[in-house]
């Protein structure tokens, strides 16, 4: 899933839409991220390429909002409601993902298993 | 007001690049604070020009007018109408309940309807809390006396009349406030975040006014019975917190509270009102239940009160208010009521109406009431500040000057030293803010007023202490009134050029508060209110050219020595540059003549904390405008942050190399690029500047070169549609120059543009663009990008020929450098003499605040320029933009780092949180 700044990425992606979940006055997805550019990305353990500084998703809560929509750990987020979340710092990615006037979270993911999948159904 | 406050911002790009310079005018702005006294809300005004635009927001504080029946005998009445009555009526108790319920309790449960709409909860529940409270103590007073007195003359008078309509009325009465007296001080604390909030929804212009506008005509039937109340005076005096509270209560809510009680007698009187109010009406029909209270109270209250004649009038539907002069002469009056309330009654009148204003003027009241300033009676000298405040207000600045012309400034601040109460303090500052905006003021009260502001408001309500108590933590700034008042005063002042700069530079504990301040601001994560947009905007005023201003700063300019030197030694600064870019940090490296730098500026060494204005230019400075970047939702306050950085990186002396450095390594860098997809036009323009000013670092062009193109580009107008923003022209030409500046002497960065479909939109604004800037700074890049050898089988394969890269740029050029550059196109390098050529043009062209470029960059600028012909590199215009970078570029053009870099340098990288949940 390497790619190079100002190209295009082709992956396969799965969509999943997130409802968030009120805690008090905060609207929580019930996940956490790591990487954005700003961050060294060889400290991923999720990304096969260490030069990838994507965003991923790093925990899910049980039971949580995420996991109820079919987050894993390790999912790579694509977009967030279609801005996207290849070439974004850290912060960016968090604060994309918690509007507080957006209820609904619509995420565009890739994972491996998701890539070997479809590409071991390509080659049989 | 709003013109004035242009020039300080942009001053310091200028400097740095002349493009840049010109946007940064960010610096001025006008507030302007008018409160009506005559109305028991107080309104404030504010009126924020930036940029040209002018802006009004209109606060009620809530001042009350003082009601000061005092009489006790009201209680009694109170008591019935208040609370008995209110229960009594159930009507009203299921009014109450949907709408305020401290109207119900005051028995005015009419007003209420109205009231409830626009009042905020903490209102309601205060009235729920009066009803205790009052009636044993405070309700005799300041309820009864405005409102019992008012109801009560109403019930007796308006009976006959059919209450209802009145009470639809009366939401717009200017009593209400009154009411909100009654609170207890405790209130206060609730209503003044109330009322705040409500200016800034009134920041409309059209909205705010209309509320004062209801205001006023009612209020005055009021206020001039309160007035008239002499001995009432006195009560009022007794309860400051009534005072106080009123107000706020009153701004809050004001509009809409207030007036039903009074409207009733207006009503009567001034049959105009009605009409006015009847929008409110609706809102007011449960007043029909209250009435009969009223009635009751009314006749008790002013049968007790004093001031007989006043009630008569009151009672006597033929009462005729005081003309002007007659008003105006009872200023002079020797009984101290009569004064107090003369005055608050002006300061009603002339709430929102500039003829009225004018006659004051022209009636010789303004160095009356200057004089009343000064008087011992804290009611009297209260409301003559009040009267001062809402004259002050507006666009006639005839006003301001007359009250500068009898001393007034100083009479203020006289006052501010003397006063300790909040109120006045608050009208002192408000009135001093509405006269900052006018521009010859400001040296004036800068020379009476600088350090008195700094030390009795802006020093102490920034929580900053010049030695602070190692063992305390350090203090919060609050965000008072005052502090906003205070502020926004210095803010207008600091607009005034160089000499006001240096003046507040030199105030001592000024740059040291505001910072202490806004770091409490961050800290609290309240970085979007009036108070800090202030504070920011006069750390952007005073960091404009602080390179060149600041005393020594001399010692520290790393062009100097290049400049006394020769071509030579430019060059090798350049170099020294090059190297600091490349691969140090800031502080500690350097190259040779770098070294030299540093040992002169002992940087390192400094043996002692900064304070004063050497903090406006510390590094540390740039953390915190890189979280208020990130944390503010104010668009007034992201420009100042943006612009703040855009005048600290522009010039050449070592600290702005700092700064450079410092915003790369504290990974401002995102957070800018972030910023260019803001909404706000001015917020664009100021971050592009930034990034320009930054991109004098080599290494932060990389950076910007890599990841900031894409959303530059996406500033640029398409064919479609003039850009997703509709930016303004002077943001479109600041994008372009941007671009211009990071494409120049670095053929990646102009690779990534081309990456970014940028070539199809620049080619569409060089030729088809409406504004000759536009287009010109288009043609400029597009012949830079043409001059890059490496790139044009790139650019053929896409479809683009010569033509589209230097037709367009010499069309735009026209009459001045369309001669060279033909010849130029050619060879694709510029000859020295038609660089330079267009320089001279080209500056013009590239800024129109060529004004601002005579800092004395252009002699710097030239020279890099041409060193650039010589390396031989882009267009003449190009060079004439950026000034003394392009030869540090130069030199690094072939560096390999590329694939190593990040927005942020990875030696910079400090270990962060991995994750973050969300």
């Amino acid at each position: 899933m390497a790619f190079v700044p100002g190209q295009p990425v082709t992956a396969v992606v799965q969509r999943i839409e997130i409802h968030k979940l009120r805690q008090g006055d905060n609207l929580i997805l019930g996940f956490s991220i790591g990487g954005g550019i700003d961050q060294d990305p060889t400290q991923n353990p999720f990304s096969e390429d260490k030069t990838d500084k994507g965003i991923y998703v790093t925990r899910v809560t049980e039971g949580g909002p995420a996991e109820v929509a079919g987050l894993q750990i390790g999912d790579k987020i694509m977009q967030v409601n279609g801005w996207d979340m290849t070439m974004v710092t850290h912060d960016q990615a968090r604060k994309r993902l918690t509007k507080r006037n957006e209820e609904v979270v619509r995420l565009l993911v890739t994972r491996q298993s998701l890539q070997k999948a479809v590409q071991q159904s390509m080659l049989s | 007001m709003p013109a004035e406050l242009k020039q300080e911002q942009s001053p310091s790009n200028q400097t740095s690049i002349a493009m840049m310079q010109e946007p940064q005018e960010m610096v001025e702005e006008t507030v302007t604070v008018e409160e009506d006294p005559g109305t028991p809300t107080s309104h404030v005004s504010i009126v924020t020009s930036e940029d040209g635009t002018t802006r009004r927001t209109e606060t009620k504080v809530t001042k009350m007018v003082k009601t000061v029946t005092t009489r006790t005998v009201r209680q009694v009445p109170l008591g019935p109408d208040g609370l008995p009555a209110m229960d009594s009526s159930s009507p009203m108790g299921s009014y109450t309940d949907s709408i305020d319920r401290r109207y119900l309790k005051n028995g005015e449960r009419f007003i209420t309807p109205q009231a409830s709409s626009t009042l905020s909860r903490p209102y309601n529940s205060y009235n729920d809390s009066y009803p205790e409270s009052h009636e044993g103590q405070y309700r005799p007073y300041i309820g009864h006396d405005g409102y019992g007195d008012l109801s009560d003359s109403y019930g007796s008078l308006s009976r006959g009349v059919g209450y209802r309509p009145r009470y639809a009325y009366v939401p717009g009465g200017t009593y209400r406030p009154d009411e909100g007296s009654f609170t207890l001080p405790s209130r206060r604390d609730t209503y003044g975040p109330v009322a705040q909030p409500q200016v800034p929804v009134g920041s409309s212009v059209d909205l705010n006014r209309s509320q004062p506008e209801r205001f006023q005509p009612e209020p005055y039937g009021l206020e001039d019975d309160n007035r008239s109340l002499g001995v009432d005076d006195e009560g009022y005096e007794l309860d400051p917190d009534y005072s106080t509270v009123n107000r706020r209560t009153s701004a809050g809510v004001p509009e809409r509270g207030r007036p039903h009680k009074g409207r009733g007698y207006d009503d009567p009187i001034e049959p105009e009102m009605v009409e006015e109010r009847l929008p409110y009406l609706h809102g007011g029909y449960a007043a029909p239940l209250a009435q009969p209270e009223r009635g009751s109270m009314a006749s008790i209250d002013r049968l007790g009160k004093r001031s007989p004649s006043i009630d008569s009038i009151r009672k006597d539907p033929r009462w005729r208010d005081p003309d002007l002069p007659e008003v105006i002469a009872m200023l002079s009056h020797p009984i101290d009521p009569v004064k107090s309330n003369a005055a608050a009654y002006l300061q009603h009148l002339c709430y929102e109406n500039d003829k009225i204003k004018k006659d004051v003027r022209h009636l010789k009241g303004i160095p009356i009431l200057v004089g009343l300033l000064d008087h011992p009676k804290p009611e009297v000298h209260r409301k003559a500040c009040g009267a001062l405040r809402n004259i002050s207000y507006g666009k006639d600045n005839e006003n301001k000057v007359a009250i500068k012309n009898c001393d007034g400034i100083p009479a203020l601040i006289r006052l501010l030293r003397k006063t300790n109460d909040m109120e006045v303090r608050e009208l002192i500052t408000g009135t001093l803010w509405n006269l900052s905006s006018y521009e010859p003021l400001k040296m004036v009260i800068i020379n009476h007023g600088l350090q008195t502001l700094t030390n009795e408001v802006i020093i102490p309500h920034s929580g900053w202490e010049s030695e602070p108590n190692e063992d305390s933590k350090p203090r919060d700034a609050e965000w008072s009134t005052v502090f906003k008042n205070t502020s926004g005063c210095l803010r207008n002042v600091s607009s005034d050029g160089a000499e006001a700069r240096r003046r507040l530079r030199e105030c001592d504990g000024l740059v040291d508060a505001l910072l202490h301040a806004l770091q409490s601001a961050v800290g609290k994560k309240d970085t979007d209110n009036k108070s800090v947009e202030n504070c920011v905007c006069i750390m952007r005023n005073l960091s404009y050219h602080v390179h060149k201003e600041v005393p020594g700063a001399d010692k520290y300019q790393e062009l100097d020595a290049g400049q006394t030197t020769g071509t030579g030694s430019s060059q090798k600064k350049k170099k020294d540059d090059a190297g600091c870019f490349g691969g140090k940090k800031a502080k500690g490296k350097k190259n040779g003549d770098l070294d030299r730098n540093f040992d002169t500026l002992d940087l390192p060494k400094r043996s002692e904390a900064a304070k004063g204005f050497e903090l406006l230019y510390q590094p540390d400075v740039v953390r915190l405008y890189l979280s208020i970047l990130t944390e503010s939702q104010n668009f007034n306050t992201l420009e100042a942050a943006a612009g703040a950085l855009q005048n600290l990186s522009a010039g050449n002396w070592t600290w702005s190399t700092y700064i450079r450095a410092t915003v790369r390594k504290e990974r401002g860098l995102p957070v800018l690029v972030e910023l260019l997809q803001s909404d706000s036009d001015k917020v664009v323009r100021a971050v592009s500047i930034a990034l320009r000013n930054l991109s004098m670092d080599r290494r932060n062009k990389d950076l910007i070169g890599s990841y900031a193109m894409g959303e530059l580009v996406r500033n640029l107008p398409s064919k479609q549609q003039r850009s997703a923003k509709n930016l303004e022209e002077d943001t479109v030409v600041a994008v372009l120059n941007t671009i211009h500046e990071i494409i120049t002497d670095s053929s990646e960065n102009a690779r990534s543009l081309i990456q970014t479909q940028g070539i199809q939109k620049l080619v569409a604004i060089s030729k088809s663009s409406q504004s000759p800037r536009e287009t010109k700074a288009a043609s400029h890049i597009l012949q830079m990008i043409w001059s890059y050898k490496e790139l044009r089988n790139a650019l053929q394969k896409d479809g683009w020929n010569k033509s589209h890269f230097q037709s367009v740029s010499a069309a735009p050029k026209g009459s001045k450098g369309t001669a060279g550059r033909s010849g130029y196109d050619d060879s694709t390098l510029p000859l020295v003499d038609k660089s330079q050529d267009n320089e001279k043009s080209g500056s013009r062209d590239m800024i129109p605040m060529d004004e601002l470029g005579p800092d004395g960059y252009s002699t710097i600028d030239h020279r890099d320029k041409e060193r650039k012909y010589k390396t031989s590199d882009n267009t003449g215009d190009a060079s004439e933009k950026e000034p003394l970078k392009n030869d540090t570029n130069r030199k690094n053009i072939n560096r390999s780092n590329r694939a190593s870099v990040n927005l942020v340098d990875a030696r910079d990288i400090k270990p962060q949180p991995v994750d973050s949940w969300v």
